[in-house]
């Protein structure tokens, strides 16, 4: 048997989220093999990050004054760091749009004795530390962490969610209202845009295998925006939904609107273009994103 | 004063018991979650439709559960009643769920506590020249938790088959009869597993020379006497001597349930009608079952009951538990994957509506209550009630327990770091969940 240090280490900083992030790459079992798991406080009893540690994974978002804290010496510690999933990329729920009063309320009752203070807002990671790749998804795939673990380099992501959807568009059939969900039947086979949901597969990074749209869910964007909305102010990818569904459907603009308007997109879909208007953060290049 | 602080790891989310210690003496033990979710905040307002997509996110461990409660509570406002054919699928992705939990916290979390070993992991290393291969094991019979989920609910975290009126579709044959193959394979390896488990657990106990005495308490489920159906519709209550003694529909919670807020917590604490303890969770659940309607359940279900009584309350017989649940899930969904769960009607439409609405399941660590208000089609207000919270009192004083009996006027002895985290992790709490 090789002895176990030879094998590169790998550590998993959980930061403020919902363990989804590593119950998904505990159903890939290749990495168990190839790196030795150093650091993982959901299935490993340890408690704190070894040096040269080769892979840091990161999930969650930066929520309390600890994380920044673990985040910071993580990095430190690590020669690569990977953001892993919504809340690592743009900070996860406390994100959804207009939530101005929604956030003071959580302030006002997240006073503790002795705890992590709570900030006044989620951020994302690189916002502390300097990232070298970023898995987007809620969560990503197991099939996604093995590529961004093993072959990140020749990955080939599938550019939109509609290109592994399998659904066909028709010309024909255009809705007249967003109330497709409603209807008590999904058509298999058929675009959900033509079945009158309100789906963003069209302007969505795939990789993920369509795995909500081809059971019969809309696309709710959680892999963020497809390559040519990357760095793009929030109006680009809207924009470009807004043209999708006047081009398909026959509904009306002001229900598009309020559509674009959801909290879905705001706390998925938008997880790069709410950062462009952040100047204390990095650009995100399409070299770096799986 | 002396305060212990101790880390938690092998558990979901981030938690610590910090034990005070007055003049060679135990004062208080606190268990503390660390971070605050917020969901309860940041989903007002938001277009109560869209409530059924972003709730799973509470938890990635639970997510399952959360999105059928979910829909479960809009459904109750809307007055739409799901196909009975949906209500089967959402059993199938509820039994997907349970598989993966208890495989996790049997496996992962505690069986490390069994052998001395930090991770299932190092377990491997050590054990890489026995038959067969433990953690490989473990991570398979996992896995049929994650592909029944899959299966039935779309995909593994965050599932979204599950919609206002039913399911999207159903389970096509082809899939369902390939599970089937799967469960018929791994079933005998889950056993021996389990019993393995059960095995090391009795060593265990007779090392410590405890299973983690406690007084009696309340015990909450949602399942039935001879069903231990997880889309459940009602809650029993069983009082500390034994006898059944209240049951109640989701809507009548907080007659039966009070949630306080701590000053040392994030999560909520509830009790009883206001000043009892109660525990959900798999003891709790088998402390109420009579049978499972499972064969080789029923036969652990028999044991169980036949060496350690009716209720038992020893704090590690929830880990035996879920080793019982295990088994029970495995061979219920396969009955049920047995049945057409492809054709016929998977849902029905819905006209949306105002109103208050609660949506029960009972998710693996016992009954969770989704309770909304929608007002002009946006949430106005939206209340998580979570199972660990029911828990949260228990896990204090069973943490106390344990404090006295490790700390004495000679010293600390230092096997209570090792022993809070198995107390902590019988209960298998769910810190995402507690501070949604």
């Amino acid at each position: 048997m090789e002895p176990k240090k030879e094998l590169p280490k790998f550590a998993v900083l959980q930061l403020s989220g919902c363990s989804g992030c590593e119950v998904s790459l505990l159903n890939s079992n290749e990495w168990i093999e190839n790196f030795d798991l150093v650091y993982m406080p959901l299935v490993v009893s340890s408690h704190k990050i070894p040096d040269d540690v080769e892979v840091l994974l990161v999930t969650g978002g930066v929520r309390t004054d600890e994380d920044i804290h673990n985040l910071r010496k993580g990095a430190s510690r690590s020669r690569k760091v990977i953001a892993v999933g919504t809340c690592a990329l743009s900070g996860g729920v406390a994100q959804i749009r207009e939530a101005h009063q929604a956030r003071q309320s959580y302030l006002d009752a997240s006073h503790r004795l002795r705890l992590p203070s709570m900030l006044p807002q989620a951020y994302p990671i690189d916002r502390f530390v300097d990232v070298d790749l970023y898995l987007p998804g809620c969560p990503p795939t197991p099939e996604l962490f093995i590529t961004a673990l093993t072959e990140a380099e020749n990955a080939k992501i599938a550019s939109i969610v509609c290109q592994e959807c399998g659904r066909k568009k028709l010309p024909d059939m255009r809705p007249k209202a967003l109330t497709g969900s409603r209807s008590g039947v999904v058509l298999p086979d058929i675009c959900l845009v033509n079945q009158g949901y309100f789906c963003v597969g069209t302007s969505t990074r795939g990789g993920c295998g369509a795995l909500c749209t081809r059971p019969g869910h809309a696309c709710v964007g959680c892999r963020g925006p497809a390559n040519p909305y990357l760095n793009k102010e929030p109006s680009f990818v809207l924009d470009n939904l807004r043209r999708t569904f006047t081009r398909m459907t026959d509904i009306p603009e002001v229900e598009i609107n309020e559509a674009l308007d959801s909290p879905w997109l705001s706390l998925f879909l938008d997880q790069f273009t709410d950062y462009t208007q952040d100047d204390a953060l990095p650009k995100r290049t399409k070299e770096k994103m799986i | 004063m002396t305060t212990l602080t101790y880390p938690l790891s092998r558990i979901e989310g981030h938690a610590r018991v910090v034990i005070d210690i007055y003049d060679d003496e135990v004062f208080r033990a606190d268990f503390q979650a660390m971070e605050m979710r917020g969901f309860s905040y940041y989903v007002q307002g938001i277009p109560a439709e869209q409530i059924t997509v972003i709730v799973p996110r509470i938890c990635g461990v639970c997510s399952t559960a959360h999105q059928v409660a979910s829909v479960k509570a809009l459904e109750d406002i809307f007055d739409v009643t799901p196909p009975p054919l949906a209500e089967d699928i959402r059993e199938v992705l509820l039994l997907g769920q349970l598989i993966q939990n208890q495989a996790t916290s049997l496996f992962i979390f505690t069986m490390p506590d069994r052998v001395n070993a930090s991770s299932l992991f190092e377990m491997e290393e050590e054990q890489k020249q026995r038959q067969f291969s433990m953690a490989q094991m473990a991570l398979k019979i996992r896995k049929i938790g994650t592909d029944l989920i899959s299966l039935a609910g779309g995909q593994f975290i965050h599932p979204i088959k599950t919609v206002i009126g039913g399911v999207t579709s159903g389970i096509p044959r082809q899939k369902a009869d390939e599970m089937i193959k799967t469960i018929d394979t791994l079933l005998p390896t889950a056993v021996e597993m389990v019993d393995h488990y059960w095995e090391l657990s009795m060593i265990m106990g007779d090392r410590i020379g405890s299973w983690g005495d406690d007084e009696p308490s309340y015990y909450l489920a949602s399942t039935e006497e001879n069903s231990l159906r997880l889309n459940s519709n009602r809650i029993r209550v069983l009082c500390p001597d034994g006898p059944e003694c209240y049951n109640f529909a989701p809507y009548e919670y907080q007659d039966y349930l009070k949630i306080e807020m701590g000053d040392y917590s994030y999560a909520g604490v509830s009790s009883f009608k206001g000043k009892h303890v109660m525990r959900a969770n798999s003891l709790a659940r088998i402390n109420l079952a009579h049978s499972l309607d499972m064969p080789i359940a029923d036969a652990y279900l028999k044991r169980f009951v036949e060496t350690f009584g009716r209720p038992a309350h020893a704090i590690m017989f929830f880990d035996l538990c879920r080793g019982i649940e295990l088994v029970y899930a495995l061979e219920k969904a396969r009955k049920m994957l047995e049945a057409d769960l492809e054709h016929g009607q998977t849902e029905v439409p819905y006209s949306p509506r105002d109103g208050e609405g609660f949506g029960l399941v009972e998710a693996p660590r016992g009954p969770l209550i989704h309770h909304y208000e929608v007002e002009n089609g946006l949430i106005k207000r939206a209340d998580f009630v979570i199972p660990t919270v029911h828990n949260m009192l228990a896990i204090r004083r069973a943490l106390t327990v344990v404090a006295k009996r490790y700390v004495s006027p000679q010293g600390i002895d230092s096997e209570l770091e090792k022993a809070v985290g198995r107390v902590v992790r019988a209960f298998d709490p769910c810190i995402a969940c507690a501070t949604n």
